[in-house]
């Protein structure tokens, strides 16, 4: 057991960040008060939202971040409510229903909102931004957002075969709704003004091709931005950019990013800039408050926005509240899944220019292959399609600094694994 | 990959693979048609060259630990990297919050034996 100072804690959000924070906290022997809140019925994971959740393939209970009985084994107290206020030297968070919580240490774990694009619209009752877990629809007028499960239930009752849908944004989240909502017979239209989209993250040879699949798989995708969104009788008319005449779908969704929710933390009078400022321990600018996952930036870094992120900011956060040493930092990781096949990202997919080359290993376009980026002899970046040793031999590679040849690395028959043992 | 034989479950075990057939860091899927278990279990080779035998399915979504990455006492599974430790199937990794199951695995004379439902 660790012999911590810190007397309680009370982790604000029950996103990934939230619960990897208590998880981590217990794990490695913290044995103060520990309290949980989320706005949520339940913690649970959120990349199925877009994909077997939205689907109908799984249910709320089935993407639960932890099962129930463990935060009670875990003597992890749950409150659900939406934290309103925060004083951080009284040490409280003030809940929007007059509760007050208050401890030695406040991890704010509020994650973000779906960033509203910049289009002209006009839409009778659309809310701008509710509060999740508030009951309050965001969908009521066609327009969608995703963000929690209320947003996919709403989402996903429009997604009916024949259904027309606009999904503006082709990102990671656009992108997987378009899959999810082909597989379900509805018609989709992708508009995204970048061509092709999120080739900054996964390299612009298999962006291209990621962006493809799209089309192949019956999706119309344009590239142009959306000008004017209109909720109608008739359904949303959407005014795309170059075209002349508006378009009319069932329902639009809106996934052009994501804004951190730093609104109480600013409030509170702490650092806030694109997320709440934390240093390399998570700590903000008030030392009693920590912030973890999208909420969070750690000072001269980007935000990072994925979940492999997340779970490392409660990772550190817990070891700061334990004053222990922080957990090892490994390159970053994310996946995104769509038409089946399964792409992770491993580093950074610098484009080859100056001293960056890109090689494939396989055969780009037709799974399973990766595309590895090395500075000089060094892997510093791998988008991988249904490749799941290469990337991770490439994360090792990264992490460990090894040396490898590129013709090593693009020829299938080397084993990974050997490379990374003859490097030691 | 998967098993090629078994000879029946008894005191002795079922032999399932060569040792050899199972590169060091990778394992390979026993069908549960041979294991006679609910689930198809993976044996799985450490860089020592020890054999380990886990359930087969990743207790977060649908993945064969035998296609995963084995490391240390872990093996990390191929579609989200929750990891499990090979001695105790207890999850050491999010997203997967639940163990999974460790079965009882021998070596004799190069051959693996694997013993459903038995502990390491």
């Amino acid at each position: 057991m660790v012999a911590s100072s810190v007397a309680s804690v009370v982790v604000v959000g029950g996103g990934i960040a939230g619960v990897s924070t208590v998880t981590e906290l217990r794990k490695n022997g913290y044995a103060g008060g520990l309290t949980l809140l989320t706005a949520d019925p339940f913690p649970y994971d959120r990349p199925p939202l877009s994909k077997a959740y939205l689907s109908g393939a799984k249910d709320l209970e089935s993407i639960a971040l932890q099962a129930p009985e463990w935060y009670a084994g875990q003597r992890i107290d749950v409150i659900r409510g939406l934290a309103a206020a925060l004083d951080p030297a009284a040490g409280t968070v003030t809940l929007s229903d007059g509760r007050q919580l208050s401890a030695d240490r406040i991890v704010l774990a509020t994650g973000g909102w779906p960033l509203w694009p910049d289009i002209e619209r006009v839409v009778r009752g659309l809310l701008d931004r509710p509060p999740a877990g508030s009951g309050i629809p965001r969908s009521t007028t066609g327009i969608h957002l995703l963000r929690s499960a209320e947003d996919a239930d709403g989402l996903r009752a429009v997604l009916l075969p024949g259904a027309r849908l606009l999904v503006v944004g082709a990102g990671l989240i656009g992108a997987e709704v378009t899959s999810t909502a082909r597989k379900l017979g509805c018609e989709v239209v992708l508009v995204d003004p970048a061509n092709p989209p999120i080739a900054a993250a996964v390299g612009a040879q298999v962006a291209e091709w990621l962006h493809s699949l799209h089309a192949l798989h019956g999706a119309e995708t344009v590239t142009a931005t959306v000008e004017k969104v209109e909720s109608t009788n008739a359904g949303v008319v959407a005014q795309i950019a170059g075209e002349a005449s508006p378009r009319t779908f069932d329902a639009v969704l809106l996934a052009v990013g994501m804004v951190p929710d730093t609104a109480m933390a600013k409030e509170a009078g702490l650092d806030v800039d694109n997320g709440v400022v934390v240093d390399d321990h998570q700590v903000t600018s008030h030392p009693t408050v920590l912030a973890v996952g999208d909420c969070a930036r750690r000072q001269g870094h980007r935000r990072a926005e994925h979940w492999e992120a997340a779970v490392h900011d409660g990772a550190r956060a817990a070891a700061t509240i334990l004053g222990v040493d922080a957990p090892a930092a490994s390159a970053p990781w994310f996946w995104t899944d769509r038409y089946d096949l399964h792409v992770e990202v491993v580093g950074e997919m610098h484009e080859p220019e100056g001293e960056h080359e890109q090689v494939v290993r396989g055969t780009l376009g037709e799974p399973p292959f990766t595309v590895f980026t090395l500075r000089g002899e060094r892997v510093v970046g791998a988008v991988a399609v249904d490749d799941p040793k290469a990337v991770r031999a490439a994360r090792r590679m990264i992490d460990r600094g090894v040396d490898v040849r590129a013709a090593d690395l693009a020829d299938p028959s080397t084993d990974l694994r050997q490379l990374l043992r003859s490097a030691r | 990959m998967t098993a090629h034989s078994g000879n029946g479950g008894d005191s002795t075990g079922i032999r399932v693979a060569s040792v050899d057939d199972i590169p060091e860091g990778e394992g390979i899927a026993i069908s549960s048609d041979i294991t006679g278990t609910d689930d198809d279990i993976a044996i799985l080779r450490k860089e020592d060259g020890t054999c380990w035998a886990l359930n087969d399915t990743c207790t977060h979504e649908t993945a064969s630990l035998a296609e995963g990455w084995v490391e240390g006492d872990d093996v990390e599974c191929p579609l989200h990297s929750s990891t499990f430790n090979l001695r105790t199937g207890k999850v050491d990794g999010l997203p997967a919050t639940r163990d999974t199951v460790a079965h009882r695995v021998e070596v004799r004379d190069g051959e693996v034996y694997l013993f459903p439902g038995e502990r390491p």
